[in-house]
């Protein structure tokens, strides 16, 4: 089973915000996840972005698959395998 | 102006055209996921609830095409195909409406006002109550 390292949506109508989650790829739509390890703020400018590098790295070490967003926002913080 | 402030570290010599050139696409990449969000959030109640399903395992939670694809039991290029018409549907509906444009002008309008309010013992209450009438004006030619 793959793990895979996305984003996933929270905060209100038109205040979007973005935790990003460490999930199993068939995990359902607003169920479990295995760990938190970070945020994504695209309403302040610029956008701002909190990742728990150690966790990150972890996870990337362990074999998980960032998405294209979350890889992206991975190479911003710095974080690479 | 956002790339600018994310790489504010970074000393300027080091920043060659090319350079800059890719990290404001990938930044305007990002914006792009964030548009998409916004749209939706104003005028997803338009679509169909088949296509609101998708759009939002896709844009709002991450999800590749090829998950979504697997979970309905349709093709990654039916997939692919739906996301393209819900986005052409969006872009219609924020090109009539603009509902999206004067949310953002606003929001910013107001976030000027309370820039000017957090300055407000270093300037004089005249001054302070003229820009503030002359920002909620131009708020309320926006409407």
């Amino acid at each position: 089973m793959a793990v895979k390292i996305r984003l996933r949506r929270m905060g209100q109508k038109k205040a979007p915000f973005y935790r990003i989650i460490v999930a199993d790829s068939r995990s359902p739509r607003d169920g479990k996840f295995i760990e938190e390890i970070g945020t994504y703020d695209p309403t302040k400018d610029p956008s701002e972005f909190h990742v728990n590098e150690e966790l990150a790295k972890k996870w990337l070490a362990n074999g998980a698959q960032p998405t294209e967003v979350v890889g992206k926002i991975f190479k911003l913080a710095g974080i690479e395998k | 102006m956002n790339c600018y402030l994310i790489f504010k570290d970074v000393k300027k010599k080091y920043l060659t055209k090319l350079l800059v050139q890719c990290i404001l696409s990938k930044v305007m990449q990002m914006e792009r996921f964030v548009e998409q969000a916004l749209l939706y959030d104003f005028y997803g109640e338009l679509l169909t609830e088949n296509q609101k399903n998708v759009y939002e395992d896709v844009v709002l939670n991450d999800y590749s095409l090829s998950e979504v694809a697997e979970e309905k039991g349709i093709s990654r290029q039916g997939v692919h195909d739906l996301i393209k018409r819900t986005n052409k549907a969006l872009a219609e509906y924020e090109e009539k409406l603009h509902l999206v444009e004067k949310f953002l002008h606003i929001k910013e309008k107001v976030s000027q006002i309370q820039t000017t309010v957090e300055q407000a013992e270093q300037i004089e209450k005249q001054e302070l109550i003229e820009r503030i009438e002359s920002i909620s004006n131009e708020i309320l030619e926006e409407l």
